[in-house]
């Protein structure tokens, strides 16, 4: 009994040194597409053996063994160690350690109001003189870069605290090519088009879209995507950004007509698969599921880059499953508006290796490193595209590059408790029935009572 | 006649029943807990836990290989089995995704285009195309597939990196922070139960209001005083916090109990020239073993089960995460969605504590009430 526990043992320390060597640095320094330029002249400008940068942030499970490797190069190039903890809520932990003076070096924040917040308490560093410049520069759509990564301190003076790392992009419909093709359906490129397909599909006897809104408690958070999106393909982006600011009021007649094209959707018994009344009790992770029944129960899902990592596991991604640009209205020309959203690095205990580490996020080789791994787009204009996994992951982020407008997740910036509350609620009562201007008021009533 | 004592009630067959029917009731979620926990992600959301010891008519697609199309006449021609292993047996089969299930077997099922298709019910398939076949056609299929189950969720959290590092940091911190709180409140129990000084009732009034403060409240300003005074984010913190969050319930269950021992017992021995240290090893100590027992088990699977805890007053490192952290941040995926991992994970966690609990358990019932009722 005893042998067997000893050899037991032994196995699982066997196993855990085997995944630890698998998972170690997989790309050689020099090949590749990757920009290995970069890497050495930032080698030889810093040197912070014995210096150790602590980061946290949301990337558990697949994706944070992904970032030790990305990170690991960081470490290779200057000596630093980086310590990487990822967590499941890391929205409250964060605040936690920040408040009672255990935080790490760095927070990567998956949501830009939090860091806002935070900045506001004097809870993190400005980012080096330079660096808004840079980001400007640099970034496909800088400028909008540089405004999410801008806070006001505690002082209420503007100031750039967050340099963006990881994109996701939420303009995509994912469809089977295989069903698009037996039943002879185009993609379409604009709106009407899609409009049209989606009658078709009805004609032909079939049921067009999946839409699932469930997502414990965070349930809704779907539907406010939609509503983004047709508020970019209706409106002008600076109506956009005048919503999320709230100087355009939530029950504005232009936000109530873009919950409404939402509805046009999902409030169809004959769109969605299961009914309108599926959708506010559907699961977004069990959602996309139809596409890949037979016979499938759905053609079309609308959701961000990352959905594939809820596909049942055979699916090929750009074989079983492929995806769309979610179009815009040819009408209305207001160009390819795309919505995303990011995680956000932030220093939140500064010192000189953290720094660096923010230096290195400049670095098109710190991005390549997990272009390469698969799971992640940036908007950093200088990394080589060849770099992405495989061609889904360019042509998303080819999207990315070639927005006109380039809009981050409305919910994401609005204040918590209407992004991250009163949003996603009225969203769902909105789903189930209720009237959107009703549901719009509601919003704007708990919005004022905030102000 | 059914209210004398010792008579049985001519209704405890109805008694039985519900009894019977809330067990049954209580154990249904756990049992599908278990269920799911042999089963992956996909044939979770496929189909539900009381279908899965059943075989399932399920629909499948083949892509039928062009590179082995032959001329036949006027017509290219493939051919061979649908089933690679050769076992199985087609229920249905169709030509198109919309309709996977248009013709029974033996049949031959005109597609678009004129191409046919006729599939056996054994896998054996001809499909016939009047033009050249440029990509592999698809074709779909009814079949029933058997139960499946399997341990490879056990196997990826038994197995996977650091879980034994976990497993003895859930022991390191759930050992210590059973055994300080009790040794606290047996002293400070006996105390407010027997010794007499000014304020007792309102130090025992204090604990009891401690009772009802929730302990998130705590969390912030603990974790800067442990920062401050040098202990920060560690074990000893850990240790510490979870002793001061137990005290209070520690403090009234086992004051309540030691004030029900009999008062001659005590009092005979404090005349015998007994002090208060030997009245309270001698005899107050044995005789409350039972009330004892029953707080070790509360505060064995509190802080066996505890997750937030554990992140706020360790660090937030690998080597230093507890298996519940380790289960939430590292194996359930990026976004939670593995659902099997979290069913086999609760068995899995649950193990000592089902042992711990069933040790112990006759005195956590003779205990409970013990403190209880005077």
């Amino acid at each position: 009994m005893k042998a067997r526990f000893y050899a037991g043992a032994a196995v699982i320390g066997l196993c855990a040194g085997m995944a630890q060597a698998d998972g170690h640095q997989p790309f050689a320094v020099g090949e590749g597409p990757l920009n290995w330029d970069s890497y050495n002249e930032f080698a030889e400008k810093y040197d912070l053996s014995g210096q150790t940068v602590e980061i946290t942030g949301p990337w558990t499970g697949d994706e944070k063994a992904k970032v030790d490797i990305a990170f690991s190069y960081f470490t290779s190039a200057t000596g630093a160690t980086v310590n990487y903890s990822g967590s499941d809520s890391f929205e409250q932990d964060i605040v936690i350690s920040a408040r009672s003076g255990s935080a790490p070096n760095i927070a990567v924040f998956p949501q830009p109001g939090l860091a806002a917040d935070m900045a506001s308490q004097g809870l993190l560093t400005p980012l080096a003189e330079g660096t808004a410049d840079w980001v400007r520069e640099n970034y496909a759509a800088g400028q909008s870069w540089v405004d999410l990564g801008t806070y006001a301190d505690q002082n209420g003076e503007d100031q750039m605290f967050g340099i963006f790392y990881r994109v996701d992009v939420k303009s995509l419909v994912w469809y089977s090519p295989i069903a698009f093709d037996e039943l002879g359906y185009d993609i379409p490129e604009t709106m009407e088009e899609l409009k049209e397909l989606t009658d078709l599909m009805v004609e032909d006897g079939e049921t067009p879209w999946c839409i699932g809104l469930g997502s414990g408690a965070a349930t809704g958070w779907p539907a406010t995507d939609w509503v983004e999106e047709m508020m970019l393909r209706t409106q002008p982006p600076e109506a956009y950004d005048a919503w999320v600011a709230n100087e355009m009021k939530f029950d504005d007649p232009a936000v109530v007509a873009a919950i409404e094209e939402f509805g046009a959707f999902a409030r169809n018994d004959d769109y969605v698969d299961g009914g309108a009344s599926a959708v506010a009790n559907t699961d977004f992770r069990d959602s996309p599921a139809g596409l890949f029944a037979i016979p499938p129960a759905c053609y079309m899902h609308r959701q961000a880059s990352f959905i594939p990592a809820f596909f049942p596991e055979d699916v090929v991604v750009g074989e079983d499953v492929d995806f769309f640009y979610f179009p815009a209205y040819e009408s209305k020309d207001l160009g390819k508006p795309v919505l995303g959203a990011g995680t956000v690095l932030a220093i939140t205990d500064p010192s000189d290796a953290a720094s660096a580490f923010i230096e290195w996020m400049k670095t098109p080789i710190a991005h390549e490193l997990w272009m390469a791994q698969g799971g992640f787009l940036t908007a950093h204009a200088g990394v080589n595209t060849e770099a992405y996994l495989d061609d889904n992951l360019k042509a998303q982020g080819d999207i990315l590059l070639n927005a006109t407008t380039f809009r981050f997740d409305a919910s994401d910036l609005m204040p918590g408790e209407i992004g991250a509350g009163a949003f996603w609620t009225g969203m769902v009562e909105y789903a189930t029935g209720a009237d959107a201007e009703e549901v719009a008021k509601g919003i704007q009533d708990r919005w004022d009572t905030i102000q | 006649m059914d209210n004398i004592a010792g008579t049985k009630s001519s209704l405890s067959w109805a008694v039985n029943l519900s009894v019977i029917f809330l067990v049954v009731l209580w154990l249904v979620p756990t049992l599908g807990l278990l269920v799911s926990s042999f089963r992956d992600r996909d044939q979770i959301s496929a189909s539900g836990w009381w279908l899965s010891p059943f075989a399932v008519e399920q629909n499948f697609q083949a892509s039928l290989p062009a590179g082995e199309a032959r001329r036949d006449g006027d017509f290219f021609v493939i051919e061979g089995n649908l089933f690679s292993g050769g076992e199985g047996e087609i229920l249905r089969f169709g030509g198109t995704r919309s309709n996977p299930t248009a013709f029974a077997p033996g049949e031959t099922g005109d597609l678009r285009r004129d191409r046919s298709l006729t599939v056996e019910a054994n896998g054996d398939f001809i499909y016939r195309t009047p033009s050249e076949i440029s990509r592999d056609p698809n074709v779909y299929y009814a079949t029933a597939t058997p139960p499946d189950f399997s341990l490879d969720n056990y196997q990826t959290i038994l197995f996977s990196n650091n879980m034994d590092v976990a497993f003895i940091n859930t022991l390191t911190v759930t050992i210590p922070a059973t055994i300080i709180p009790i040794l606290i409140a047996a002293f400070a129990a006996y105390a407010l139960a027997w010794m007499d000084f000014a304020g007792r009732g309102f130090l025992i009034a204090m604990v009891v209001g401690l009772l009802v403060v929730p302990l998130q409240l705590a969390l912030v300003p603990l974790l800067q005083l442990h920062n401050k005074v040098g202990i920060g984010q560690s074990f000893l913190g850990i240790w510490m916090a979870h002793t001061g969050f137990g005290l209070p319930l520690a403090i009234y269950l086992l004051r309540n109990y030691m004030v029900g021992l009999p008062r001659d017992i005590i009092e005979s021995a404090k005349v015998d020239g007994a002090t208060d240290f030997q009245v309270f090893t001698k005899i107050v100590l044995p005789l409350s073993f039972p009330a004892l027992a029953s707080f070790a088990i509360f505060q064995f699977l509190w802080t066996w089960n505890d997750l937030l805890v554990a992140k706020v007053f360790l660090p937030s490192n690998s080597e230093s995460w507890v298996m519940t952290v380790k289960i939430a941040d590292d194996l359930l995926g990026s976004r939670g969605g593995d659902w099997g991992i979290l069913a086999s994970a609760a068995f899995i966690s649950i193990a000592v504590p089902l042992i711990v609990f069933f040790t112990m358990q006759r005195y956590l019932v003779r205990g409970l009430l013990a403190g209880s009722v005077k």
